[in-house]
């Protein structure tokens, strides 16, 4: 029992950090109606610069929050700028534009390789002065570095709801996502709004980077890995919503870590898409999308 | 000469031309290149009858192929089936498949489509590693399955050269491009075509999009298993990361987008640009830059998507008119 409850422990503190992986991811759908398949390649890039900047200059990791998510910021709302805007204009009529996917496939492809030209395909840790601390409750350990991650991934979502729902920016961003039609007829910046939420989940992605560094190896192709289940996790929360994408993450977590107390962790993996494709069959709005999302 | 007898003329010439290329093409190293373009090609003209025709977009394709190879295999290794035989069983298996997933997702829209796909597709993948055997069945993990020689023999789809491969692939290929030609000129093109735009309004016409959509997806679904016992009757090996990994169904739906989807050179096109490109690019760069011929790739996908998002078909097709009305001396192009 008390390996159930510690396994609880750990499902929920990585659940809430595969939730703030998905939570960019869930964004720019919300906003765009558009997958963005190089989500995991952005997290992958915001997890080197995390590595490069511990690495070099020693600083604390999570100083590193301060100066990769608004880097990655920018890198995301000049890249949607650059890259995906053209396409958007050239079929403004398509409310989903399947072409957009093929693009950010394009940036994920370019990133992972441009990454293993520069360094390499080895996977990289690097040793911080939380790395491997812990402290323990009663019978149970928790993992320093997981429970500051699943801090701040908790904090991230409460925050990206709070600008949402309070300020005019995140209205404007709610507001494109209901109909971008009436949302420019208002006076909204279309394309504005798009590079704001391409940037903002950027740099989400960035903080996600920073809080899995300290005890998480990078390698060119990490991304993948968070990527799949990311994608997992935004439909079964339901495609746009942030609650949905935290909870969806929490569920991940759990069936992750509590099946392997029972059977080899290569068959969570399994349990995992079977889990996904049950839900899809049944409820395949996930537990907090929209009707008219799917 | 008319318009009609000039594209006969030149059809029935590139037909030629492919099949006496081995005459003059001997080094298996080339010819096994040009085995895998036809190959490529074919599962990419499979994928366009639901990719392309049906107006979504599935990305986890592979796992068809993966159908057909294990099928196959398992029945010519265990039972010792000839796997002309599993080939077709192979077939009937994935386009079972294809529907089963089909029915509940086609109701969906793009975005969530394309991400079931892919995590069914993943899904099986994980499966199989995890398996060793079902019951008698050898499954054999993330090993593989291997395919013991035996010689040259039609029956057993072995030989020892590339030659006879390489005229079935193209064979495969030819048949396949006609069907998607008599497909587009049928009513189920029209309707198909209809319904990927807009569905509502095509529904509101009395035509039973689903159904439709369903049966592209199950015959796109038998053509793809087919050449999965292909790969494996020419490779002799394979393995589930390397046939039902991610990398095949992106590669496929990446040839159809560059090519041009829905089109019916669009995948024969975007297969002769990016096998050569990719083969090239990896056997010259990939040793001193790992990864360098994935950035090439991947930038190029990029400047299509931006430049020609309808694809390479287009507007090779506008220089193909200009040309032909050249010689035909009809008016100018249109």
């Amino acid at each position: 029992m008390t390996a159930v409850i510690q396994a609880v422990i750990n499902g929920i503190m990585m659940g809430a950090m595969y939730g703030l992986t998905a939570l960019g991811l869930t964004l720019i759908f919300g906003v765009m109606k558009v997958v963005n398949f190089a989500h995991g390649s952005l997290l992958m890039v915001g997890m080197f610069a995390a590595y490069w900047l511990i690495k070099l200059t020693g600083i604390h990791p999570y100083l590193s929050l301060l100066v990769v998510p608004p880097l990655l910021f920018f890198f995301g709302y000049y890249m949607q700028n650059l890259l995906i805007k053209p396409v958007f204009r050239a079929e403004q009529q398509v409310r989903e534009p399947l072409t957009v996917i093929i693009v950010t496939t394009g940036v994920w492809y370019v990133l992972d390789n441009l990454a293993l030209m520069l360094f390499g395909a080895e996977y990289r840790t690097v040793k911080t002065s939380i790395t491997g601390t812990s402290f323990s409750m009663g019978d149970f350990i928790v993992s320093i570095p997981k429970l500051s991650g699943f801090v701040v991934s908790v904090a991230t979502a409460v925050g990206l709801w709070l600008f949402m729902v309070k300020t005019r920016t995140g209205k404007a961003l709610q507001a494109t996502s209901l109909d971008r039609e009436a949302a420019n007829l208002m006076g909204i910046d279309q394309y504005r709004i798009y590079n704001l939420a391409f940037g903002i989940g950027t740099a989400i992605a960035g903080i996600a980077g920073c809080v899995i560094m300290p005890f998480y190896y990078v390698y060119p192709s990490v991304g993948v890995v968070f990527d799949i289940r990311a994608f997992i996790i935004v439909v079964l929360g339901g495609l746009g919503s942030i609650h949905g994408a935290m909870l969806g993450g929490v569920i991940i977590g759990l069936i992750e870590s509590v099946f392997s107390q029972f059977m080899p962790s290569t068959w969570t993996e399994a349990i995992i898409y079977a889990v996904f494709l049950v839900i899809l069959f049944v409820k395949p709005s996930g537990f907090f999308g929209k009707k008219q999302d799917w | 000469m008319s318009r009609k007898q000039l594209d006969m003329t030149l059809l029935v010439l590139a037909v030629a031309v492919c099949f006496a290329l081995p005459l003059v093409i001997t080094s298996p190293t080339y010819l096994q290149i040009l085995i895998l373009l036809f190959f490529y090609a074919y599962l990419t003209t499979a994928w366009n009858l639901v990719g392309g025709f049906a107006g979504v977009l599935p990305l986890g394709h592979s796992v068809f192929v993966g159908i057909g190879a294990y099928t196959s295999t398992i029945l010519s290794n265990q039972y010792g089936v000839s796997p002309w035989i599993g080939m077709l069983a192979g077939g009937v298996i994935a386009a079972f498949v294809g529907v089963l997933i089909g029915k509940p997702t086609f109701r969906m829209r793009g975005a969530y489509f394309a991400l079931c796909t892919i995590a069914f597709a993943e899904g099986i993948r994980v499966m199989i590693e995890n398996i060793d055997s079902i019951g008698p069945i050898k499954i054999n993990g993330p090993r593989g399955l291997l395919i013991p020689l035996k010689g040259d023999s039609f029956w057993n789809y072995q030989f020892m050269h590339k030659e006879p491969y390489y005229y079935i692939i193209l064979t495969m290929l030819l048949l396949v491009v006609a069907l998607t030609w008599f497909i587009s000129r049928s009513r189920m093109g029209y309707y198909l075509a209809a319904g990927g735009e807009e569905p509502e309004a095509a529904q509101a016409l009395g035509i039973n999009v689903a159904r439709y959509k369903l049966i592209s997806m199950a015959m796109s679904c038998f053509l793809t298993a087919l050449a999965g016992t292909f790969y494996a009757q020419l490779m002799l090996y394979f393995y589930p990361k390397g046939l039902l990994g991610l990398d095949l169904s992106f590669e496929i739906a990446f040839i159809a987008l560059i090519g041009g989807r829905g089109t019916i050179a669009g995948p024969v096109i975007g297969a002769l640009a990016l096998r050569p490109l990719n083969e090239f690019t990896r056997i010259y760069l990939g040793s001193q830059l790992p990864g360098l011929h994935l950035v090439i790739f991947g930038t190029i996908l990029i400047l299509v998507m931006l430049f020609q998002p309808k694809g390479l078909t287009p507007p090779l097709a506008r220089l193909y008119d200009k040309f032909a009305a050249r010689i035909t001396g009809e008016g100018g192009a249109k």
